[in-house]
């Protein structure tokens, strides 16, 4: 089966001149059709870095991008922009309030994307409007009412009908939830779980909270200074994982299950065992 | 275009906008409501406010009512014309600085701010020189003048706006820097702009007034405000009220516009709450 | 409105670790208005015994950051506290004149927030400003306050304490920050500790270490603390008591364990549920039971 989205090598530099630096040391990763995939990363590891390079937002400087078997990373200019307009990648933004123009009614930000296309009538796209808002459980009465009236989660909920409406393969989602409160964040899980059922979306969930993905992903990649340092199920990551990295970050998220925390001294270890990793030169030769 | 509306609802506003309207007509119909010809003169020279001359009238005898009136379309639109003028050449390359690369940022950049070095009169009294000493010549000089600060407003709009994530999304779905420009970043732009507009056209009849007092762009005899105050200044003596007259206007012209600016801004300025307040009513709109 | 009389006394008791003893905070009945005269937060109670470590839990606007910045004394302007007792270490504090609510702050209750660069003048080195704190707050003299400030920067685990010193705010990273907001907190030796989402900006792994700093400064000086934060695992993992906040009032309230294990009020179910379908616990549990 080929993948969805096929990252290879990609390495991304951000920056000019002197002050110019590698984001990314070649990291690899890959999406199937209908299936949920972590990248887990704190910040600056580098992972809305590897989704802008996806989207084509940051040029690599080496590796490969292929989406639906198709190589993407080089596309620019007229070329870019026809193949955006297919809608195959989108996007949802962490912070929903931000990336939702608030001079424009929710009924017009969901169709946008349809309406770059062009060639759809003003009542083809009201309904479009209609049948979006519906897939994301948003009440129509909300369709000509601005972000600035809507909750948090409702904005989300805008965001991501207006991602889903051009009907892609693949939704890469920035911190979807940690801006949301924690009963909006439910549904709005929910929303992504039923989307894969219906749609078989294939969807790359960015967080920096391993502990958000315990219900939702497959399979999570483990980002840390711009490299992949391990993948594997959600399960094995979560039960047994094995770089130092993974392995601190598990016993990092708080839970509330455990009767004993974690053993402070032995997460000490695994601090100074991580912190010796990030200092050492990059093996990969970059 | 929200912010426009919510202004004229405030009182400042509306009395600002009433005054404005009232100046308008007055620029239209001035020279044919002119109960005497402005340019006449008369054995009755330096006469007090009468019945028969409501202003007075002036050193050498014409009724300064009649070249207030004749002289508002002089006064005003050549005002609006060097602020339409600065508008095209300040906002075109403001927005496109944002969009078209380095090199043309720079440029422009450097261009306007070569300008806002100019000194005013000088400039003026320069173009006058090279181009001749008419009104539209004089007023390409004051629109030129004024296009930096339309430069400078719409550039930082355009750029606090260029980046906002909303655009991204826009440009994910394929949008053109056109459509981005047209639905995303111009209705952010309008307010601001309409603001500076009001403000420099105030400014501009402030100019445009002390070019003609000075004798540039309009000449003798031909009345203009600025040129009426001029006349009657070297005869204080005798008539020590005469420049009250065209300068009311010009005072009331220019305060109405600067109070319909700050109107508002202070009606666009807290966009949030504000809007939210209004727009119950507003009906459903696509694309 | 007071919550349903089931949970309406917070004063539990709590098994082992040296709480239980009289009440070092104790909130009764406290309302707090906005300005146009809407009640936010209608009626808390809240009792926090000497050396525990009592969590607050709910959603932004749930009530519980406005209760905490009532006992600090620092509502936001037009916000003002309408009814109830806030009573510290016996001394009823709404009563108290604005004078004296500030001597109180750093040496009897200290707080720290969710954005600790914006608690720093970036333009003074941390080192700087904390000994500046403990000049003021104190009374310690010029060198006496850096020997003290760098001492605190090196308990709050912070590496080279002296070049930390010397740095300005935006050369350290979050967790470092909050660390010295932490020493700053804690310079006049308070008795009450507030963290109000103290760890919500920070990564995973900084977070723990955040908290462990807690739980030690809680343990080796015997620091009250209060812990707010939206995440009821963050709560879970430091704290004897939970509250939850809801609307304005506290729902449920009771010892950590109690409430973890057996919720009484559908809000406090559906946050835990929230873990347990979408969390780590989910993936842990089920490893726990057979399948």
């Amino acid at each position: 089966m080929t993948a969805l989205l096929d990252v290879r090598g990609l390495r991304v530099s951000l920056g000019r001149g002197r002050a110019r630096t590698e984001i990314l040391h070649g990291a690899d990763l890959t999406v199937a059709p209908g299936e949920i995939v972590g990248l887990i990363g704190e910040t600056g590891s580098g992972k809305t870095t590897l989704a802008r390079a996806v989207l084509g937002l940051v040029p690599p400087s080496a590796g490969t991008v292929a989406i639906d078997g198709r190589e993407v990373s080089g596309l620019r200019g007229r070329e870019l922009r026809a193949f955006r307009r297919g809608g195959a990648v989108q996007y949802v933004f962490q912070d929903p309030l931000r990336s939702l123009d608030p001079d424009r009614t929710v009924a017009d930000t969901l169709v946008e994307g349809l309406a770059v296309r062009g060639g759809r009538g003003r009542a083809e796209l009201r309904a479009a409007a209609e049948e979006a808002a519906r897939h994301v459980s948003l009440p129509p009465d909300l369709l000509p009412r601005y972000p600035g009236e809507l909750s948090g989660g409702q904005r989300q909920r805008v965001a991501i009908g207006r991602a889903i409406a051009v009907d892609p393969r693949l939704l890469i989602c920035d911190e979807p939830v940690s801006a949301l409160d924690a009963s909006t964040r439910i549904t709005i899980l929910e929303l992504l779980l039923r989307l894969r059922e219906t749609r078989g979306l294939g969807v790359l969930l960015i967080t920096h909270d391993l502990g958000s993905l315990g219900g939702v992903a497959d399979r999570v990649v483990v980002l840390y200074h711009g490299q992949v340092v391990e993948t594997g199920t959600t399960e094995e990551i979560l039960l047994a994982p094995r770089h130092p990295y993974t392995r601190l970050l598990v016993t990092s998220v708080p839970s509330i299950t455990d009767d004993q925390p974690p053993d402070p001294a032995a997460r000490r270890a695994l601090r100074e065992q991580v912190r010796a990793l990030a200092d050492l030169p990059r093996t990969s030769g970059a | 275009m929200k912010a426009i509306t919510d202004a004229l609802r405030t009182r400042a506003g509306a009395v600002a906008a009433i005054v404005l309207a009232a100046v308008l007509v007055l620029a239209v119909t001035g020279p044919f409501l002119a109960p005497y010809d402005a340019l006449k003169n008369s054995a009755d020279i330096l006469q007090p406010p009468s019945a028969q001359h409501w202003f007075g009238t002036d050193y050498l005898g014409r009724d300064v009512l009649s070249r207030v009136l004749a002289g508002a379309p002089a006064s005003v639109f050549t005002a609006f014309e060097a602020v339409a003028i600065g508008l095209v050449i300040g906002v075109v390359p403001g927005i496109t600085s944002v969009y078209l690369g380095r090199a043309y940022e720079w440029i422009t950049l450097r261009i306007m701010d070569g300008l806002i070095a100019l000194p005013f009169l000088i400039f003026a009294i320069a173009v006058a020189a090279l181009l001749g000493n008419a009104v539209h010549q004089a007023m390409v000089a004051v629109g030129i003048l004024l296009a930096p600060s339309f430069y400078r407003i719409t550039r930082a709009a355009a750029l606090s706006h260029a980046g906002a994530q909303y655009v991204t999304a826009a440009q994910l779905f394929g949008a053109s820097t056109w459509r981005v420009l047209r639905t995303h970043v111009w209705p952010k732009i309008v307010p601001t702009l309409v603001v500076t507009t009001a403000n420099a056209t105030a400014s501009a009849l402030l100019i445009v007034s002390s070019l003609t007092f000075l004798g540039i762009g309009v000449v003798p005899p031909e009345p203009t405000w600025g040129g009426i105050v001029a006349g009657d200044l070297g005869y204080l003596a005798q008539r020590p009220y005469g420049p009250v007259f065209p300068s009311l206007f010009i005072m009331a012209t220019v305060g109405a516009l600067n109070l319909l600016a700050d109107a508002i801004r202070d009606a666009g300025g807290d966009r949030g709450r504000a809007r939210t307040l209004m727009r119950g009513a507003r009906r459903v709109r696509l694309t | 409105m007071s919550a349903s009389p089931d949970f309406a006394t917070a004063v539990r008791p709590s098994a082992g670790d040296g709480a239980g003893r009289e009440p070092l905070l104790s909130v009764r009945g406290l309302r707090v208005s906005v300005a146009d005269g809407t009640e936010v937060v209608h009626g808390v109670d809240l009792g926090v015994p000497r050396g525990s470590a009592a969590g607050l839990v709910g959603e932004s606007g749930s009530g519980k950051t406005l209760t905490c910045r009532a006992v600090l004394g620092l509502l936001p302007a037009g916000v003002q506290v309408t009814g109830g007792q806030i009573a510290f270490d016996g001394a009823e504090l709404t009563a108290l004149p604005d004078a004296e609510r500030a001597r109180l702050r750093g040496t009897g209750i200290a707080a720290v927030f969710q954005d600790p660069a914006s608690y720093l003048n970036p333009s003074i080195t941390v080192g700087e400003q904390l000994a500046e704190v403990l000049r003021v707050k104190v009374g310690l003299g010029r060198r006496a306050a850096r020997e003290r400030a760098v001492e605190l920067l090196h308990a709050m685990g912070l590496r080279r304490p002296e070049h930390v010193y010397t740095q300005y705010p935006f050369e350290l990273s979050g967790g470092m920050l909050q660390r010295v907001l932490l020493a700053m907190a804690i310079s006049a030796d308070p008795e009450l500790l507030i963290a109000d989402e103290a760890t919500t900006a920070l990564d995973v792994t900084v977070q723990a270490e955040v908290l462990e700093l807690l739980s030690e400064l809680r343990r080796d000086r015997g620091l009250t603390l209060i812990v707010v934060s939206h995440d009821l695992a963050v709560v879970a993992q430091t704290c004897d008591t939970v509250h939850v906040f809801r609307d304005g009032a506290v729902v449920e309230s009771g010892p950590t364990r109690r409430v973890l294990r057996a919720p009484r009020h559908p809000y406090t179910r559906q946050l835990i549920d929230a873990h347990e379908r979408f969390g780590i616990d989910r993936v842990r549990e089920q490893r726990r039971s057979p399948r």
